[in-house]
């Protein structure tokens, strides 16, 4: 396919999904960017997303599932904010110490994974109760709250989450596509058993990737805190559920990264899901709405990604 | 001498399978001890812990015919969340508590057979069915408490469902329906089969199984204890909101897996697991209870103990490659 065909291919389901989102709050009579909240709103949650699924997919593309993710940016958050308050940091400081500590637990995780060799989704059961427990005891169960820090209340701009938008997947393409670490991860993706024949040391790539979806969960928990001027505590996996709104953006990114790189299908994708989650918030959608809508699109979008020799072939028989 | 060393092995490979109930006497042994010392009572102690580990046992254990398959339902506690609300209407219109069982586990199996006829006919992956079906269940949930409840909640009165709410019914549900999924699971073909798909699904399809098939079967069953799960969640808390059951989905992985089967399901599945595990992770909750831990610490020992005793029931499946 050509270059030109290959960019226009990618951007049609962006596209397509503005131009839906458009289309319903226009009949609804409501302007989807009408004011700069539209846009911080779109933004803050463009970023949220596109951090936990390149999180997710470092290493759900492995075949590891990590359950551990959601409990990372609250542990590294909660860490984070209480340093920031107690020593009255910037929130450049507070985001620093947020993503390092993200990636020391997405480390300790990777750590304990290499170590005990057993399925990943084991270890990460494991590890999110336990930082959930961790972040817990740490706030004494009360959670952290700095509403009143008006430093890092006004750190949520536009500008603000482009940088770190751009520096993640800068990061991304960079460590991914254009270093040995990189080869070799798509090396154990495509086939582990004769990757690790060949010479490739699966452990530290291991190693690294926990790193990396433990350094973008930090970013994405100091993000989250920041917006919500408070941290709320989880216990029982109740950390697990930012986990499940990278999905959507993931298939779509995936089904993207049919025509350009893959990090750039994921940052499209998470576009997409910021663009449904604004149209929610525009028409002011009942919750139940928002996951009925988000759960059929999923499905719908699933079934289509699975049955598309199908549907083509039954396409030309008609 | 080679057969001794293969004796030897043999006998250490039985030790480590049977680590999970090891592992469950012991802190059965570490409770009494402790409840003994605090002059706890135990009777009712016992009983507690019983009340609190029935729902899960019962809920997992018809769960281990998704999990042999090695597939994977997140969706359990939402689904079981639905058919209690749904069972709990039912009864407010009929009065009738054998029409509330009856619509609990039919909504129940309803739900699981969507999950695997969705999988099965669109070529979807299991695990992310269920994703989707975790998101649309939970919005049911509040959809059918703002129809039906009062304020956030929908109830079904105390006195209705007291006479039932006792360890003696609830224990005599789950020995039934252990009964049965033994005997589907041990003395069936079903499980055999799904032993077969789960170890070895392109082998199980070349020999002639119908992975499909199994997997709405195995679906069903797990439906099945969801929906007497439903129904015991009213009979021991009539008051229903959108959080009920809220943690048994990921309780029951927990609870698999502390009770020494793998997550990838196969050959070494086996149907106590269920039982095992969910009874360990409540006498640990217990302990950790009557040691006046805090939450967070409470949690933290959980998971280490969680970890350490997997790591023990595995040791003889060890790959020398990272397990994915």
């Amino acid at each position: 396919m050509e270059k030109g065909k290959k960019i226009l291919s990618a951007a049609a389901l962006p596209v397509i999904v503005l131009a839906v989102c458009l289309l319903i709050t226009s009949v609804n009579g409501i302007t989807l960017f009408d004011s700069q909240l539209s846009w911080i709103t779109f933004t803050r949650a463009a970023v949220n997303v596109l951090l936990v699924t390149y999180a997710l997919s470092i290493n759900l593309n492995s075949g590891r599932f990590d359950f551990s993710i959601g409990s990372t940016a609250l542990l590294s958050s909660v860490i984070s904010a209480m340093i920031a308050t107690k020593y009255n940091l910037s929130p450049v400081l507070m985001l620093m110490i947020s993503v390092v500590t993200g990636g020391l637990l997405g480390l300790l995780s990777g750590f304990v994974y290499v170590t005990v060799k057993l399925p990943p989704i084991i270890v990460s059961l494991a590890m999110a109760l336990f930082y959930e427990g961790m972040a817990f005891t740490l706030t004494g169960g009360h959670g952290v709250s700095f509403a009143s820090n008006a430093a890092l209340m006004e750190f949520g701009t536009i500008p603000n989450f482009l940088i770190i938008a751009a520096i993640a997947a800068v990061m991304m393409i960079a460590v991914f596509d254009h270093t040995k670490f990189g080869y070799e991860y798509k090396a154990l993706v495509s086939g582990q058993k004769v990757a690790v024949n060949t010479g490739i040391r699966e452990v530290p790539n291991a190693l690294i990737c926990y790193l990396i979806a433990g350094l973008l969960m930090g970013a994405q928990g100091f993000i989250s805190a920041t917006s919500n001027g408070s941290i709320t505590m989880s216990l029982n996996f109740g950390s697990i559920s930012p986990m499940f709104m990278a999905f959507l953006p993931m298939f779509v990114g995936g089904f993207i990264g049919r025509f350009i790189n893959d990090k750039f299908g994921y940052l499209l994708g998470a576009v997409c899901s910021a663009l449904i989650s604004l149209v929610y918030v525009r028409m002011n959608a009942a919750s139940s709405t928002q996951q009925i809508v988000s759960a059929l699109l999923m499905v719908s979008f699933l079934i289509y990604l699975n049955n598309e020799g199908k549907l083509k072939h039954l396409l030309k028989r008609s | 001498m080679e057969k001794k060393e293969n004796k030897r092995k043999f006998t250490s490979g039985k030790l480590l399978n049977l680590a999970p109930v090891i592992g469950m006497i012991l802190m059965a042994a570490v409770f009494l001890a402790i409840a003994y010392m605090k002059d706890v009572n135990i009777p009712y102690s016992f009983k507690n812990i019983l009340n609190q580990s029935i729902i899960t046992m019962v809920v997992a254990t018809g769960a281990v015919f998704i999990y042999t398959l090695g597939a994977f339902d997140i969706s359990l506690g939402a689904s079981m969340c639905v058919s209690a609300l749904v069972g709990a209407m039912a009864y407010n219109r009929t009065g009738s508590l054998l029409i509330m069982l009856g619509v609990c586990v039919g909504c129940a199996v309803l739900v699981s057979l969507i999950s695997s006829v969705l999988a099965s006919v669109f070529n979807l992956p299991v695990f992310v069915t269920t994703i989707a079906m975790l998101s649309l269940l939970n919005a049911f949930a509040l959809v059918l408490i703002k129809a039906n409840g009062t304020g956030d909640v929908v109830q079904v009165p105390a006195n209705a469902v007291r006479g039932i709410n006792t360890v003696w019914f609830k224990l005599i549900v789950l020995i039934l329906f252990l009964a049965f999924c033994i005997f589907a699971f041990s003395f069936m073909k079903l499980g055999r089969q799904e032993k077969f798909v789960g170890g070895n699904p392109i082998c199980a399809a070349l020999s002639g199984l119908n992975a499909s098939k199994l997997s709405i079967i195995g679906f069903m069953m797990a439906g099945l204890g969801v929906g007497l799960g439903a129904f015991l969640t009213i009979t021991y808390a009539p008051t229903l909101s959108r959080n009920t059951a809220g943690s048994v989905g990921m309780d029951v992985i927990i609870s698999i897996v502390f009770g020494g089967m793998p997550v990838s399901g196969g050959a070494r599945s086996r149907i106590y697991s269920a039982a095992v595990g969910s009874l360990s992770m409540t006498l640990l909750s217990q302990i950790m209870l009557m040691l006046n831990f805090d939450s967070g610490i409470s949690q933290m020992v959980k998971a280490v103990i969680f970890l350490l005793v997997v790591y023990v029931s595995m040791l003889n499946s060890r790959k020398t490659i990272l397990p994915r």
